[in-house]
């Protein structure tokens, strides 16, 4: 980004900014946190007369939205939704239209330790992974208790719908992945009938949450929020590659399935089996698996060049040889 | 005939390069995860390098067994890589249309692990 861009965002940014919080605002700081061809964050330090806010600005990339993403606007309203529901998401102050051509809202920017490895093995998180596992439990209720008419635009799906779509990106990638196909076969055999379907958060797992010493801060990365089985977001967070190393831990590196579950299923009156979050965390594998190399894609179609999403193309092979090790025990 | 360093050897030198000079002075976190990332990629071509032939070799031997094929494994590499590709995608869609050949899931499985060996020997540890 080069200096004028970024005064040219930060003219509009405040320009932007003045219905939210008043004519009396100075932008302290403005910092790109991360780029990309999709989506940038920005740090913002907002002066205002009740004192400075951190504040984070989501806006679109240069480069072509992932598919399957919500859009900004789509995101920020669901922020919204979610917030005034109770879930720890943060405070999303609103969409702000487009800011130098592209789209963009403004939210709270919440502290807290968010890298995976960091939370599943750092001493000082001791405690946090002791209150993690009911927390996680109690945000996906929360989420799952959204009325669905309050963002008819997330996309609905029963888990057929799932595979076909999983199906469909796998063609899309135009490489032969018999392993992927086999965990397919298999998902599509002992599919479950179309059951509930509630508002997922799609991407809920340690990773993309923030962590502090006390536990679960914050419930981030919205943008996979999709209409689908409650069953898919409670086992999405057991799939291996989430559990950062700590393997023998089976919720995300950091605690046991049946206290988590046993938690979901109290506060939602669900009564969802080990036996189904079983089929889910296959499901979830297939998912991950043709992610990684749809995402390589991303790298080798020249869309978003980008030596993260080269190699990943070649650890697709981690979630294959877990998905097979998983259809094996499952007979 | 190139001179050497031979490729594996000029791989291993670069990732070397950012391994020792690189890393040490790059404070901020995001970069040095990708340049981790870019040193862990040149690792993987190293050990592609060491024993990629021998693995797809083996690889297309295993897929002739399973499906059945008469043919004869061809000795060029490319020739090599594209029976295997051929072999996977017959695969595929025979597991696709319901049909998968008796010993599938232990075909793939040493297969995959094959793969491991070049893209991430040390998860493959994590299975014993």
């Amino acid at each position: 980004m080069t200096r004028d861009r970024g005064q040219d965002v930060s003219v509009e940014l405040r320009e932007r900014l003045i219905p939210l919080f008043g004519g009396d605002i100075a932008i302290e700081r403005l910092a790109l946190l991360a780029g990309g061809a999709s989506k940038e964050a920005w740090a913002l330090d907002l002066r205002t007369p009740q004192g400075t806010r951190l504040l984070l600005v989501r806006r679109a990339g240069g480069g072509v939205i992932h598919q399957q993403t919500l859009s900004l606007e789509h995101e920020c309203r669901l922020l919204e939704v979610a917030y005034a529901a109770g879930v720890r998401a943060p405070q999303p102050y609103g969409y702000l239209g487009e800011i130098v051509g592209r789209p963009a809202f403004v939210s709270e920017r919440v502290s807290g330790e968010t890298i995976g490895r960091r939370i599943a093995q750092r001493p000082e998180l001791a405690g946090a992974r002791a209150v993690l596992p009911a927390q996680m439990a109690e945000e996906l209720a929360k989420i799952h208790a959204i009325p669905a008419d309050r963002v008819p635009f997330l996309e609905a799906g029963g888990p057929h719908d799932v595979l076909t779509r999983l199906e469909r990106e796998l063609d899309s990638v135009e490489e032969p992945h018999p392993a992927i196909e086999l965990g397919l076969a298999w998902a599509k055999s002992r599919a479950p009938d179309r059951g509930d379907v509630v508002v997922l958060h799609g991407d809920l797992r340690v990773g993309n949450l923030a962590v502090t010493e006390a536990g679960l801060g914050h419930v981030l990365d919205w943008e996979f929020a999709h209409l689908g089985d409650p069953t898919e977001d409670v086992a999405w967070p057991l799939v291996r590659a989430w559990r950062f190393g700590v393997d023998q831990m089976r919720l995300g590196g950091i605690g046991e399935v049946e206290p988590y579950l046993e938690r979901y299923n109290a506060l939602s009156g669900r009564h969802i089996s080990l036996a189904s979050l079983d089929y889910w965390e296959i499901v979830g594998n297939l998912k991950w698996a043709i992610g990684a190399l749809t995402q390589a894609r991303r790298h080798l179609s020249g869309q978003q060049r980008s030596v993260e999403l080269a190699v990943i193309g070649r650890l697709a092979a981690e979630m294959e040889f877990e998905l097979l090790h998983l259809l094996e025990r499952a007979g | 005939m190139q001179d050497r360093p031979r490729a594996d050897e000029l791989a291993e030198a670069v990732r070397e390069f950012i391994e020792t000079e690189v890393l040490p002075t790059i404070d901020d976190p995001r970069l040095r995860f990708r340049a981790l990332v870019a040193a862990n990629g040149l690792g993987i071509l190293e050990r592609e390098i060491a024993v990629g032939a021998p693995l797809v070799r083996r690889e297309v031997g295993a897929l002739m067994r399973l499906l059945g094929s008469a043919d004869s494994v061809p000795d060029d590499l490319d020739e090599l890589r594209r029976r295997a590709s051929d072999l996977n995608r017959e695969l595929s869609r025979r597991i696709r249309a319901g049909d998968a050949p008796e010993g599938t899931l232990v075909h793939l499985l040493a297969t995959v692990a094959d793969k491991l060996r070049v893209a991430s020997p040390r998860y493959l540890e994590r299975y014993r």
